[in-house]
């Protein structure tokens, strides 16, 4: 992740989030401008305070990635030990949300069907549609044929009356 | 219980548990000295951690302090509550309490004056 902003040490959490942190903490309560910048740069230091006591843990257990227990072990070790039981709970949380999310995206590969079968039935959906569209053009086809004879049928017998019509009349001034 | 997801890389958590960046908290703990990978779960305890600290830091300040009759919180709560609790004096680096230029001048002279006897 490319920070184009400074250099590491003016990372902070951001104000907005603090902010809102401090309104549901201490709602109805007037926090100057310096104590909320005062909190942002606290947090920063808080997070800097428990990676690296973690960093220790975890290298003096040999192993080369912070784990969970790393980070509880520091919490423990710096007096912060009665944040251990919430945070663990809201571990538990985010593991079992993420785990549902993959079962659900699992989901479609556990039918068991193969590739090849998936595969066919997706041909054999697309012939269909296809066949339906032919026969939906072809219905709309015929009924405007249908239309355009009627339409000449009906002016050729409209034509036809005229001319009786007029002739008709002829005969009539000829009795006079 | 929480209904929505929590992207690992997106950089506002989803999470109804988590509040805090997720992202934005890894890049402070990479910025570390020495601190190579962190572990996913490991990430979600500290952020976890970070927001509790964030809470208790502003109820303990806030109830030690000279604001709590007006309901109001200033920095020198904040900086007298650092002072007193153990816990905190980690931060007393970061946030000195505040004097009064005039007074700091002062001291500075009496210094001055210190080293000029000597």
């Amino acid at each position: 992740m490319a920070s184009s902003s400074g250099n590491d040490d003016d990372l902070t959490i951001p104000r907005a989030a603090i902010n809102k942190m401090i309104k549901e903490t201490l709602p109805n309560v007037r926090v100057a401008n310096d104590a909320r910048e005062l909190v942002v740069n606290c947090c920063t230091e808080f997070i800097h305070l428990v990676s690296s006591e973690a960093n220790e843990i975890c290298n003096k257990s040999e192993k080369k990635t912070i784990s969970p227990e790393h980070v509880i072990n520091a919490l423990e070790s710096l007096g912060f030990g009665s944040y251990i039981t919430e945070v663990k709970d809201v571990l538990q949380e985010c593991k079992s949300v993420a785990l549902k999310r993959r079962k659900a995206s699992s989901r479609l590969e556990n039918l068991g069907i193969p590739e090849e079968e998936l595969l066919r039935q997706q041909q054999e959906l697309f012939a269909k549609a296809r066949q339906q569209q032919a026969e939906l053009a072809q219905q709309e086809w015929l009924q405007m044929q249908q239309a355009a004879e009627q339409a000449h049928m009906a002016a050729t017998s409209a034509s036809a009356a005229q001319q009786a019509g007029s002739s008709q009349d002829e005969d009539d001034d000829d009795d006079i | 219980m929480s209904a929505s997801t929590t992207d690992k890389d997106n950089n506002v958590s989803t999470n109804k548990n988590i509040s805090l960046p997720i992202s934005r908290v890894r890049l402070i703990m990479k910025s570390s000295p020495d601190v190579s990978s962190i572990n996913q779960d490991a990430l979600f305890l500290t952020t976890k951690a970070t927001e509790l600290f964030v809470q208790y830091l502003a109820v303990s300040s806030f109830n030690n302090g000279s604001g709590k009759g007006s309901k109001s919180l200033s920095y020198s709560d904040l900086a007298s509550t650092a002072e007193e609790k153990d816990t905190f004096h980690f931060l007393t680096d970061i946030l000195p309490k505040k004097i009064l230029a005039g007074d700091y001048l002062k001291t500075l002279e009496q210094i001055q004056d210190e080293e000029a006897d000597n």
